[in-house]
């Protein structure tokens, strides 16, 4: 059954023409029959078998029927949808629910046409430094997204304080702890509790709440239509779009720019490997986070809050 | 074939064997002997329409487990998994908000099997989204998008699209808490984009709130318009897997 072959020969031929495809090598080939299809069985029966026993051990969940009127608190998307809700918390509703995975979805599809060499393909994380710029690209991406989550639910006051009143262990050690220095969220640094902070915790001239775009800029009334009134609410435009747009497009530029300058990311692939990974981690956080950590009213929650244990 | 010197039991099998396989209904049907030599092997493949998907030989390191995981063949297996479970559930259910959430109950407590039938189409459409994304990154760390497999990948992102698509058309069809809730919060999201999203938010419901509209559209795009989508460019994947001399390797 097994093509009588030869010690593997490298079967990369460097200096040779780029060739789109490798040669073949018949001695290197196997049947499918029997052992692609055997494995491919083998896969399929225990697939059968684990969903047969998933099925008679855990039931679909069936709640109560359709009533448009009662509300559940939260009211949550399929899992699978849940890191756009998780997004939706914290930007512009435009921005999670349509353009940020619009645009994530194109530039997925396009990861192949910026990355267009073809050195190592076919092989898990076969290029020089690969495996780094995984393991830095994943780490950034959850702690970054965490960090991101935690910031903007306000939920480092809460650390603050608890360390700097609550615990008595901490009253002893580490010194700055010690009682004369045990105190609340400073007032002045309120505009630093959430991003939207920066909104409702500023005193914001009334000019830039309510810049009037349409009445300067869109002359409606020259179409002898009713002159158009736009309020252009600045610190709302810069907390829901600036900032998240900023962080989105400019924290994967600036770990990519570290690693090209540090030697870590030197390829495209190394980017590509980085940034996905990346987003990879970013995308698993955000599921998670709105799958366990969003209670009532969205709040960040630990796990056993937003799911208490049933009496 | 079998000579007097093999002993009894292989003798035995062996005439088994010739009775089953060398008879006028087994050719006709399978045109070929059992596959037990290389020459019918090849054949056993090449002269069946589902095997052959696959070309009659593949380079050894694609046997390899830990190459795919057989992420990409158990995504199709359970697309044809879902779409067995569909067709029984669709015997049973009836998409109108006065009777789904009723057919649903029914299914669970009156039918032989039957909550053992949604739990199954349950899990394999959780199961599916799953393995899609992880057949994903398993493309992506074993660079396989790479040329001539540009386009490929972009038909996978696609079927990840289609997958989820199929996955949260089927969420609304019980017509319970759940699925009213996370279709409303879904669909509110599109709905969000204030240049078309009121648009494009009526007309995936067919109206401004979840309803009856909402339930007869998500109910023929789940049951047929997605999944002929997805069987489409399935085929499209797998044909282009073969065009492009199989998976991908070092050059
Ligand atoms: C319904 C969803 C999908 C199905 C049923 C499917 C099926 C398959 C199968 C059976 C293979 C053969 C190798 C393997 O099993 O890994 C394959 C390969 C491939 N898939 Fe998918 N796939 C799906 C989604 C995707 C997605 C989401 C992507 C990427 C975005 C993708 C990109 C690819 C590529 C580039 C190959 C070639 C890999 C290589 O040459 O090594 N597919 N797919």
């Amino acid at each position: 059954m097994v093509a009588e072959a030869p010690a593997p020969a490298s079967s990369r031929q460097r200096g040779a023409m780029p060739s789109v495809r490798p040669r073949r090598q018949r001695e290197e080939e196997l049947l499918v029959w029997p052992d692609l299809v055997f494995v491919e069985f083998i896969a399929a029966l225990i697939f059968t078998i684990t969903f047969v026993a998933l099925a008679i051990l855990i039931n679909a969940p069936l709640q109560d029927r359709a009533n448009p009127a009662n509300t559940p608190n939260p009211s949550k998307a399929p899992w699978y949808f849940l890191n756009l809700q998780e997004l939706l918390i914290h930007m512009h509703p435009a921005l999670a629910g349509v353009i940020v995975p619009t645009v994530f979805l194109v530039l997925l599809a396009a990861v192949p046409y910026f990355d267009t060499s073809n050195e190592e393909q076919g092989r898990w994380l076969a290029t020089p430094r690969a495996w780094p710029n995984m393991i830095v690209g994943m780490i950034v991406g959850f702690v970054g997204t965490w960090v991101l989550i935690v910031y903007d639910s306000s939920k480092h006051i809460v650390l603050y304080e608890r360390f700097s009143v609550g615990s008595e262990a901490f009253r002893v050690w580490p010194p700055f702890m010690a009682e004369e220095n045990v105190r609340t969220w400073p007032e002045t640094l309120n505009w630093l509790k959430s991003v939207r902070a920066l909104q409702t915790d500023i005193n914001w001239h009334n000019d830039l709440t309510g810049v009037p775009i349409g009445e300067t800029f869109i002359r409606t009334d020259l179409l002898g239509l009713p002159r158009g009134s736009i309020q252009w609410n600045v610190p709302a435009w810069i907390v829901e779009q600036a900032i998240p747009i900023g962080i989105m497009i400019g924290l994967p530029i600036l770990l990519s720019l570290v690693a090209w300058r540090t030697g870590l990311a030197r390829t495209r692939r190394d980017h590509m490997i980085l940034l996905i990974s990346g987003w990879f981690a970013s995308w698993l956080v955000l599921t998670v986070a709105g799958t366990y950590f969003r209670g009532a009213g969205l709040e960040l929650l630990w796990p056993w809050d937003v799911y208490p244990a049933e009496s | 074939m079998a000579t007097t010197e093999r002993p009894q039991g292989q003798a035995i099998v062996d005439r088994a064997y010739e009775f089953l396989v060398n008879n006028r209904v087994w050719k006709s049907i399978f045109r070929i002997g059992y596959p037990n030599t290389p020459r019918n092997q090849m054949l056993a493949v090449a002269t069946n329409v589902f095997l052959h998907l696959h070309p009659t030989r593949v380079h050894r390191t694609h046997v390899k487990i830990t190459h795919t995981y057989c992420l990409g063949g158990l995504s199709f297996f359970l697309f044809l998994g879902l779409t067995v479970t569909g067709v029984l559930l669709m015997f049973y259910y009836v998409p109108s908000v006065e009777r789904a959430y009723a057919d649903m109950q029914a299914l669970q407590t009156d039918v032989r099997f039957g909550m053992m039938l949604r739990n199954t189409h349950r899990w394999m459409a959780h199961g599916m989204v799953i393995t899609v994304m992880l057949h994903m990154m398993r493309v992506f760390y074993t660079g396989a998008y790479k040329p001539p497999r540009e386009f490929n990948w972009v038909v996978g992102v696609i079927l990840l699209v289609l997958t989820l698509l199929l996955s949260f058309t089927g969420y609304l069809l019980p017509w319970d808490e759940l699925a009213f809730w996370a279709i409303t919060v879904g669909t509110n999201m599109i709905g969000s984009d204030p240049i078309l999203g009121e648009v494009n938010q009526f007309v995936m419901i067919g109206g401004f709130e979840v309803g009856q509209n909402a339930l007869i559209r998500f109910y023929t795009l789940h049951v047929i318009g997605l999944p002929l989508a997805a069987a489409i460019f399935m085929s499209v994947h797998f044909w282009r897997i073969r065009r492009d001399g199989g998976l991908a390797r070092p050059l």
